[in-house]
């Protein structure tokens, strides 16, 4: 085994992880700039989290194709190598400068709506990549959404990220994804859902682009789901399909509502952005006909951006 | 997708020649770096050769199998597969002189949980373990990192299941063959059997899976070659065709040779090991806890 630490040259550390922290370096022999996470697997109880191997098998899933003239940048960041250092697993990942989560608290001046257009263009690519490949993400949103020297958007942290099967029949755990870009299926507790709710996570994040807000900001699960449906109105079998046999469905009752106007819930936003919001976020179904549908809001993007 | 895998850019051989070849050189390797002191022509009086270690590793796999089978909760059959995949993967490039493979055949079984998703905490896990479980759970976390860098990383695996229920449709929407279902019992024999062999290192799993589906039909005295030859094989040209008839040939007869090793050459070869093994990585040696000791402070 060649890969270790050794072809390294650590420049700075870059911030914490959630099992470890993660440097910037240099690899010596190419010059190339790389992040290394370093993974402490010492005091974990149960040995290598099952997020790494999650991250492991999506990130090498997503590589391995592949890569088209029409894909020439895959919006994917990639895995160069791993290697044990000691009781640490390393893994050395494409180096990006920057993301959207610091753009949007720091530089929002950097997000004119040029950029957040070629930006949303990346996001939907890259998400559309992954769905072609049947992995669903169930974590995009802007922190994970790094941007390299050269202005290019990669989905990051794939942590949480699974294989699916178009069929639906598996159970997967609702403990996924952000609060903000939770999507309510999951919030209702849903454990047969699809990679809509990437979907669902993709237009709260192009919401936010666009006003610098976040699109349904809740301090809590409850209030995350209330905030939900007190805008888009309470949910009907014909908005819905099936949403009252989700799990949690009857544990709560919300009060009666109208849907918020779309041009009231993103004021000041052009009718064709809003409308592609809505697109991704209307996606209100537990289990439907995945890939013909999904593809939908991918192909309208280009013509609406 | 299989064909684009590292399954089987990296892990499906050509024949069983390139697998000997690998397994007799790391044993090799094993006695030239610790057999100094021993006159060339005894070492295998003290040393394992190529193959005692093949049938000890035969005998481990039979282990395998049962500790799978026996498994509370019970284990999703992805399971066993993948873990039978790593087994062998690891073995091809070690030694069970340096890694006993009592100590890995756990190891591999509960890296194959989180890759499949079978969600077991250590505490559980090792629960399904007789002896020493606090001492087991030590070997296994110790040798999860080992047994990842010794795959190369190469954490997902294609196993034959999936084809299995591919073909099952398949056949009920294209065949005239009465119940398909019927052929469950004689495909999971097959596959159960087929993971003592070392067929999933040298085919794809498809191939695999057709090869179950096959003889499962010749026992219920079903035949379906012309579903092979005029539906599944249509356009695909006769080359591909013979290509495909030996590998399925090659596959059942390898599962027909399975039987288990003799008892009491075993004892004698875990015997031997005893002796030969690496003490630097035998958890109950001084050398190793010394060495523990250093790295834990």
């Amino acid at each position: 085994m060649d890969n270790d630490v050794t072809n390294y040259t650590v420049i700075g550390r870059i911030g914490e992880g959630a099992h470890g922290l993660v440097f910037k370096a240099r690899h010596i022999a190419t010059g190339r700039e790389v992040a290394l996470k370093k993974i402490l697997i010492k005091n974990l109880e149960d040995g290598i989290p099952v997020n790494v191997m999650r991250e492991i098998k999506a990130l090498q899933l997503l590589r391995c194709k592949y890569v088209s003239i029409s894909q020439l940048i895959p919006q994917i960041i990639k895995l160069y190598e791993m290697f044990p250092r000691g009781m640490s697993l390393v893994l050395v990942l494409e180096y990006m400068s920057s993301g959207l989560w610091d753009m949007l608290h720091h530089s929002q001046q950097e997000l004119t709506l040029p950029r957040v257009k070629t930006y949303a263009q990346m996001l939907l690519k890259g998400t559309r990549y992954m769905h072609a490949h049947y992995v669903m993400h169930r974590d995009l949103k802007p922190a994970n959404l790094l941007i390299n020297h050269e202005g290019i958007l990669k989905i990051a942290d794939l942590g949480l990220a699974r294989l699916y099967w178009p069929d639906g029949g598996r159970p997967y755990s609702h403990q996924v994804a952000t609060r903000w870009y939770r999507a309510p299926e999951l919030l209702y507790g849903a454990r047969f859902y699809s990679e809509k709710v990437d979907l669902w996570a993709v237009g709260c994040i192009l919401a936010e682009l666009i006003t610098k807000q976040p699109l349904f900001a809740g301090e809590s699960d409850i209030e995350q789901l209330a905030i939900v449906l007190q805008h888009l109105g309470t949910p009907t079998e014909e908005t819905w399909p099936g949403h009252s046999e989700l799990p949690d469905f009857h544990k709560i009752t919300f009060p009666e509502s109208a849907p918020t106007p779309w041009p009231e819930l993103l004021p000041g936003v052009e009718p064709d952005a809003v409308d592609l919001v809505k697109s991704f976020i209307m996606h209100l179904d537990i289990n439907g006909f995945t890939t013909v549908h999904s593809q939908l809001p991918y192909k309208t993007c280009q013509s609406q951006l | 997708m299989f064909s684009t895998s590292s399954q089987r850019k990296f892990w499906t051989f050509s024949d069983e020649g390139e697998l000997a070849i690998l397994r007799e050189k790391h044993n090799l390797n094993y006695i030239a770096k610790h057999g100094n002191h021993i006159d060339e022509y005894q070492r295998y009086n003290f040393f394992l050769s190529p193959d005692e270690e093949r049938l000890l590793l035969k005998q481990y796999e039979l282990h395998l199998k049962e500790f799978c089978k026996r498994f509370s909760p019970p284990m999703p059959k992805g399971v066993v597969g993948t873990a039978f995949h790593y087994f062998k993967r690891f073995y091809l490039y070690n030694s069970t002189m340096d890694y006993h493979p009592k100590e890995i055949l756990a190891t591999c079984v509960y890296l194959a949980c989180k890759v499949e998703e079978f969600n077991v905490s250590i505490g559980q896990f090792v629960a399904n373990i007789k002896g020493d479980r606090d001492k087991a759970s030590d070997i296994i976390l110790n040798n999860e990192l080992l047994l990842m860098q010794q795959l190369n990383y190469h954490l997902t695996i294609h196993n034959p299941f999936r084809p299995v229920e591919g073909f099952l449709i398949d056949i009920k929407t294209r065949c005239s063959l009465a119940n398909p279902e019927r052929l469950r019992g004689g495909i999971d024999e097959f596959l159960e059997k087929v993971f003592l062999t070392d067929a999933c290192l040298l085919y794809a799993p498809s191939q695999i899976a057709l090869a179950a589906v096959l003889h499962a039909a010749s026992k219920e005295q079903e035949n379906l070659d012309s579903y092979v030859t005029d539906m599944l094989f249509r356009d695909a040209g006769q080359d591909k065709l013979a290509v495909l008839i030996e590998a399925v040939r090659k596959i059942r007869s390898l599962v027909k040779m399975v039987e288990s090793p003799a008892r009491e050459k075993v004892r004698l070869i875990e015997k031997k090991l005893d002796r030969c093994r690496n003490q630097e990585n035998n958890p109950d040696s001084e050398i190793y806890k010394r060495k523990d000791e250093r790295t834990a402070g």
